[in-house]
C-alpha cells in the first residue's frame, strides 16, 4: 500500500503545477494625482541601458516631485512566462514593457487601461502605424504608448551570389526575384535561406492575412507564395533546419555562412562585425524583399494595467519614458527608432556619415515611415507555430500548399475564439 | 519515554506544507481545471469531458502518445542493461578507476541545456557527424530534420545522459550482492557470462525492475532532449512532438489553452500511475514464483 501511494505521488509530481486562480481588476483612477509609488517592468535592458533607464527614472521624479519608479527588468527568457504569472494573479507592474502580440491578449481580456479613453491627447504625439499596432483591430482603443521601432534591411553574403554567378549588386528586391536568384543559387547547392516564411512574410508577398475576424491567408496569393517556396525547397534552396527553426536560428545559420540572405537590423549589423568578420568582409545591404512597396516594422511599447493602483502617476510615465526626447535618446544608444511622430526627424536618422552603420540607420528611418507591423496582433505563439508545421507538410510534400494553408488557418482561427 | 502525540506531526509540518502547497494543490487543481476551457487570463466556465472527447478526436495527442511510447520502448531496454554493465566494469577496485566512475557520471550533472547545444552542433546538418559522414564518402543525414531520426537521436542523448545516474544505483547493488555467491558457482565451474546470468541478474533483479520502472516514467514524459533539438518545434511538422511537448505547446503563453492542457496533464499521469503498477505487480509476481 505504502508502495503504491509512493507510486502515485511519483507519477503525479511532473504533471501538476498548471494551477490557475481568477483574476480581479481593482482600478484607481486614471485622472488622480501623479504621486507616490509605481513599478516599471522592461524586457531585458539590464545591464547594457542601466543608465540610460535609470536617467528617464530620475527625470521623471525630478520633474514629478512625490513619485517613486520602481525599475524591475526581466530577463528575455521566461518574460512571457513572468508577465502570464503576473497577469493570472492580477498583480502585473504599473508599467510593462509589451510588445503588441502581448498587450493583444491582456487588452482582450481587460485587463489593459485604454490611453484612447485615458489620455485623449496623446496620440498625436506618435506615428499613426506605430498607435495603431497596439488597438484591437476592429474594436478600436489603444492598450499601449507606443515605444521603440525597428525595421531592417536584409544581409546578403556577396561572396556565395558571387560563387553562384549571380550580381553581387543586385540582390532580390520582391519575392520573384528572390525566387529566380534562390534557383541559381541551388544550382550551386548554395542555399538562400534559412526559415521557411512567417506570418509577416505572408503580408510582404501581399496576402491578405485577416479579414472579418478570421484569418485569410490561405487565399490564392498566399498558396502562390507557399507553392514558390516548395519549389525553392525542392532545389535545394533552403536549408533542411529550415523546417523547424525560428528567426534566431535563421540568423545563426547566415552568420555560419550557410545561407546566402537573411533579413535583418542595424543591430547585426555589430554582431556581424564582432562575431562573424569574415562575413562582414563580404557582406551586402540591400532594401527588405516586398512585393507590397512596405517594410516589415518590430515594435515594442509600455502598457498600463487596470490593476495598478496608482494609474495616473503610471499613464504619465509611460507618456513620458516614451516622449520624442527620450525616445530619440535610446535610438541613439541602441540601434532601434523611435515612435513618436517627431523622434525620427532627428539629424542622426537623416545623415550619413559614410560608415555602414549609418547607411542601414537612415535607409531604415526612411523604410519606417511606410513600413507596416505585418504580424497580426491575433496571432499568437501558437498559430505561429501551427503554421510552421502545415508548411513543413507542405514542403515535404506531405500536404499540397494549398491543403496545409487551409489547415493552417482552420486551426489560427479555432484558436481565435 | 513517553511523548504527546502531536509531536511526529510537528516534526511532518514543514515538509506536508511545502507539499500540499506545491504538490498536491496544484494537481487537484489541475483536475479541476482539467474539465474547464480555463486560459491563461481566466478562469473558464466548467466543460465537462468536452476536452477529454476533443483529445481522443485530435490527431496531434495521438502522434504525441505514439511517440511518447516509442520513446520508452526504446531508451529502456539500453537504460537497464548498459548501466549494469559499466557498473560492472568500474566496480573493481584498481588504480585510476575514479577518473572512469567520473566519467561516466558527469552528463548526469551537466546542465540539460548544454547537453542538447552540444548534440545539436554533433548532429546538425553541417554538424561534426556529418561532416565525417560527407568525408568517409557519405551522403549528410537529417538526424535533427527527419522525425524519425530525431527521435533516435533524442533517445540516444537519453540514454546516454542517463548511464552514469543508473551507473550509481547499480554500483550500490553490486556492492550487495554476496560474494560467496559468485564463490560456489566460481567452484562448480560456472564461467563469467554464466555468473552474470545465474548470480548477478537474479540478485539485481529488484534494482532492475526500479531502475526500468524510473526509465520507463522518465522516457514517457520526455521533453528537453527533443525540446533542444529540434530547437523548440517537435521536428519538421511537429511529427516527433511526445505527450509533455504537447501539453507544454497547448498550454503555454497568454494565450493558453490551459483547460486542454490540463486534460492531457491528468491523462499523462493516469497512463504514468498504470505503467508503475504493472510494473509494481509484475515485479510481485517473479517474487512470488
Amino acid at each position: 500500500m505504502k508502495r503504491r501511494t509512493f507510486l502515485a505521488g511519483l507519477a503525479a509530481v511532473p504533471v501538476a503545477g498548471c494551477g490557475l486562480s481568477g483574476t480581479s481588476n481593482t482600478s484607481s483612477s486614471a485622472t488622480g494625482q501623479v504621486t507616490g509609488e509605481i513599478t516599471f517592468q522592461t524586457w531585458s535592458l539590464k545591464p547594457k541601458y542601466t543608465d540610460y533607464v535609470n536617467g528617464v527614472i530620475d527625470a521623471f521624479q525630478k520633474q514629478h516631485q512625490g513619485t517613486t519608479v520602481k525599475w524591475v527588468d526581466q530577463p528575455a527568457d521566461g518574460y512571457l512566462a513572468k508577465v502570464m504569472a503576473d497577469a493570472s494573479a492580477g498583480s502585473l507592474p504599473d508599467v510593462i514593457n509589451v510588445p503588441p502580440d502581448l498587450s493583444f491578449p491582456l487588452a482582450k481580456a481587460g485587463q489593459l487601461v485604454n490611453l484612447d479613453e485615458s489620455l485623449k491627447d496623446a496620440k498625436p504625439e506618435y506615428l499613426d502605424n506605430a498607435w495603431q499596432a497596439f488597438e484591437i483591430p476592429g474594436k478600436g482603443g489603444c492598450y499601449g504608448f507606443p515605444w521603440y521601432l525597428n525595421t531592417g534591411p536584409i544581409f546578403y553574403n556577396k561572396a556565395l551570389f558571387t560563387q553562384a554567378g549571380l550580381d553581387p549588386d543586385k540582390p532580390p528586391t520582391n519575392f520573384k526575384e528572390l525566387e529566380t536568384q534562390a534557383l541559381q543559387l541551388a544550382q550551386k547547392k548554395i542555399a538562400i535561406l534559412g526559415q521557411t516564411p512567417s506570418i509577416a512574410d505572408f503580408g510582404l508577398y501581399g496576402v491578405k492575412l485577416f479579414e472579418n475576424e478570421k484569418f485569410t491567408f490561405n487565399e490564392a496569393k498566399g498558396v502562390e507564395f507557399v507553392e514558390s517556396y516548395k519549389r525553392m525547397y525542392d532545389a535545394g534552396a533552403l536549408i533542411p533546419e529550415a523546417l523547424t527553426q525560428n528567426y534566431t536560428g535563421a540568423g545563426a545559420k547566415f552568420m555560419a555562412q550557410q545561407t546566402a540572405l537573411n533579413p535583418g537590423s542595424a543591430y547585426d549589423l555589430g554582431k556581424f562585425k564582432t562575431d562573424a568578420p569574415s562575413l562582414y568582409a563580404n557582406i551586402g545591404i540591400s532594401t527588405p524583399i516586398t512585393n507590397t512597396g512596405s517594410a516589415n516594422m518590430f515594435l515594442h511599447g509600455m502598457s498600463v494595467p487596470k490593476s495598478s493602483k496608482n494609474q495616473a502617476t503610471a499613464l504619465a510615465f509611460g507618456r513620458f519614458a516614451t516622449n520624442a526626447e527620450n525616445q530619440v535618446k535610446f535610438a541613439k544608444l541602441a540601434s532601434i527608432f523611435p515612435s513618436t511622430s517627431k523622434g525620427g526627424d532627428d539629424p542622426y536618422f537623416t545623415t550619413e556619415d559614410g560608415t555602414d552603420e549609418a547607411r542601414v540607420r537612415v535607409a531604415a528611418a526612411k523604410q519606417l515611415k511606410t513600413a507596416v507591423n505585418y504580424t497580426p496582433v491575433q496571432f499568437s505563439d501558437q498559430m505561429r507555430e501551427a503554421l510552421l508545421q502545415q508548411l513543413a507538410d507542405a514542403m515535404l510534400g506531405k500536404k499540397s500548399p494549398k491543403q496545409a494553408l487551409d489547415d493552417a488557418v482552420a486551426e489560427c482561427n479555432r484558436l481565435l475564439k | 519515554m513517553t511523548h504527546r502525540p502531536y509531536t511526529p506531526w510537528l516534526f511532518l509540518a514543514p515538509g506536508l506544507a511545502i507539499c500540499s502547497l506545491f504538490v498536491i494543490f496544484p494537481f487537484l487543481n489541475m483536475i479541476v481545471l482539467a474539465f474547464t476551457d480555463a486560459s491563461a487570463l481566466g478562469g473558464g466556465q466548467f466543460t465537462g469531458v468536452d476536452n477529454f472527447v476533443r483529445m481522443v478526436q485530435d490527431p496531434k495527442f495521438w502522434a504525441a502518445a505514439r511517440n511518447s511510447g516509442l520513446y520508452m520502448v526504446g531508451v529502456v531496454p539500453p537504460l537497464v542493461l548498459l548501466p549494469l554493465l559499466i557498473a560492472m566494469l568500474v566496480q573493481k577496485v584498481v588504480p585510476g578507476i575514479g577518473i572512469f566512475r567520473t566519467a561516466f557520471f558527469t552528463p548526469v550533472i551537466a546542465s540539460t541545456v548544454v547537453v542538447g547545444l552540444i548534440w545539436t552542433w554533433l548532429l546538425d546538418s553541417r554538424g561534426l557527424v556529418n561532416n565525417v559522414v560527407e568525408a568517409l564518402g557519405g551522403t549528410r543525414i537529417g538526424f535533427l530534420t527527419d522525425s524519425t531520426l530525431l527521435l533516435i537521436s533524442s533517445m540516444v542523448v537519453t540514454v546516454w545522459r542517463g548511464l552514469g545516474y543508473y551507473m550509481v544505483i547499480y554500483l550500490a547493488a553490486l556492492a550487495n550482492v554476496p560474494k560467496d555467491l559468485h564463490e560456489a558457482a566460481m567452484v562448480d565451474g560456472a564461467g563469467p557470462v554464466r555468473r552474470f546470468w545465474s548470480v548477478t541478474v537474479p540478485s539485481l533483479r529488484p534494482t532492475m525492475v526500479l531502475v526500468g520502472a524510473l526509465s520507463a516514467v522518465n522516457g514517457f514524459r520526455v521533453f528537453s532532449e527533443i525540446y533542444l533539438l529540434s530547437g523548440g518545434s517537435g521536428g519538421p511538422g511537429g511529427a516527433s512532438t511526445t505527450l509533455v511537448m504537447l501539453i507544454q505547446s497547448v498550454g503555454r503563453g497568454l494565450t493558453g489553452e490551459v483547460g486542454y492542457a490540463s486534460a492531457l496533464s491528468v491523462v499523462l499521469f493516469v497512463i504514468l500511475l498504470g505503467l508503475l503498477l504493472v510494473t509494481l505487480k509484475l515485479n510481485r509476481r517473479e517474487d512470488q514464483l
